[in-house]
């Protein structure tokens, strides 16, 4: 036991759904053939939970967890997904 | 040095709309630098046009802009243009861009397999932020160019001669610089809520080669 709390999926919905609050109303956003999307809609999939939440749910924590170890500022280039 | 680039731009929905005006800017510096362009915009982005193209011209690389999938990249009106069901012989040797979503993960790595020389794309929806007020003048958005822009960088790198990995990397590049930009500069609200959807675009770009 490393004594540290595990978040639940409620509690990084709740994060997620914060997080979103943030952005401007007039913009949308387009996520591809799944259509173009507001900010009020995309709150509303995230609190559904359903495929597009799940994905926004996954933008997000992938955004924070970079942020957290830092690979937000690394040297251009760290992302060479070349196979 | 001239090189043949084909490219697909469909027209119906707002996406669309976006990539078929963004990609214009690729096809003027293309035809600018003297390479020849063949463009299959809008009705002409449907599967017939782009094989008998493919094989009057046969182009060094395509630019595939529009909806798709983990198997799939669709030209007008979701029309399937590559699947993985495909032989794939009309594309052999040839360097494809797909500007849409997560056709990387499958379509990719079978694409490279059928002998496809590289295949740059996203193993993810390809996700972009517009302001619908400017839905009529696609490129006068800034907001969507911070995103269409980078993009964009894969196809301009490719044809001034550099490799699918330049290019790819380049393209990152432009997204890990805009991202940078709005993280240590004062911005718009607008445009700082843009960061964690670049950085999604930049990290699940793929360049597949052989």
């Amino acid at each position: 036991m490393d004594g540290r709390k595990k978040i639940t999926s409620e509690e990084i919905k709740r994060l997620v759904v914060e997080r979103l609050k943030t952005m401007p109303s007039g913009m949308r956003i387009s996520i591809g053939g799944q259509g173009s999307f507001s900010k009020d809609e995309l709150l509303a999939k995230v609190e559904e939970g359903d495929s597009i939440g799940q994905e926004i749910i996954q933008v997000e924590l992938e955004y924070l967890r970079a942020l957290k170890k830092g690979e937000i500022f690394n040297e251009p280039g760290a992302f060479s997904n070349t196979a | 040095m001239s090189q043949v680039l084909l490219v697909t731009r469909p027209n119906y929905d707002a996406a669309t709309t976006y990539l078929f005006h963004w990609s214009k800017l690729v096809l003027q510096l293309a035809k600018k630098k003297g390479n020849q362009v063949v463009d299959l915009p809008a009705s002409k982005a449907n599967k017939a046009d782009l094989l008998g193209r493919l094989q009057k011209i046969n182009p060094k690389f395509i630019f595939l802009n529009g909806h798709g999938n983990d198997t799939t990249v669709f030209g007008q009106d979701d029309e399937a243009l590559i699947t993985t069901k495909d032989t794939m012989d009309s594309f052999k040797n040839m360097i494809i861009y797909s500007r849409s979503c997560s056709s990387g993960k499958r379509l990719g790595p079978y694409s490279v397999n059928k002998g496809v020389k590289a295949f740059i794309g996203y193993t993810q929806p390809f996700i972009f932020i517009y302001d619908p007020s400017l839905a009529t003048r696609p490129l006068a958005d800034k907001t969507a160019g911070l995103f269409l822009d980078p993009s964009n960088m894969v196809v301009t790198t490719l044809i001034k001669g550099h490799s699918p990995t330049q290019a790819d990397k380049r393209s990152k590049d432009a997204f890990r610089k805009n991202i940078q930009k709005l993280l240590t500069s004062e911005t718009s609200k607008e445009n700082a809520s843009a960061v964690r959807f670049l950085f999604w675009d930049m990290k699940h770009q793929v360049c597949l080669t052989v």
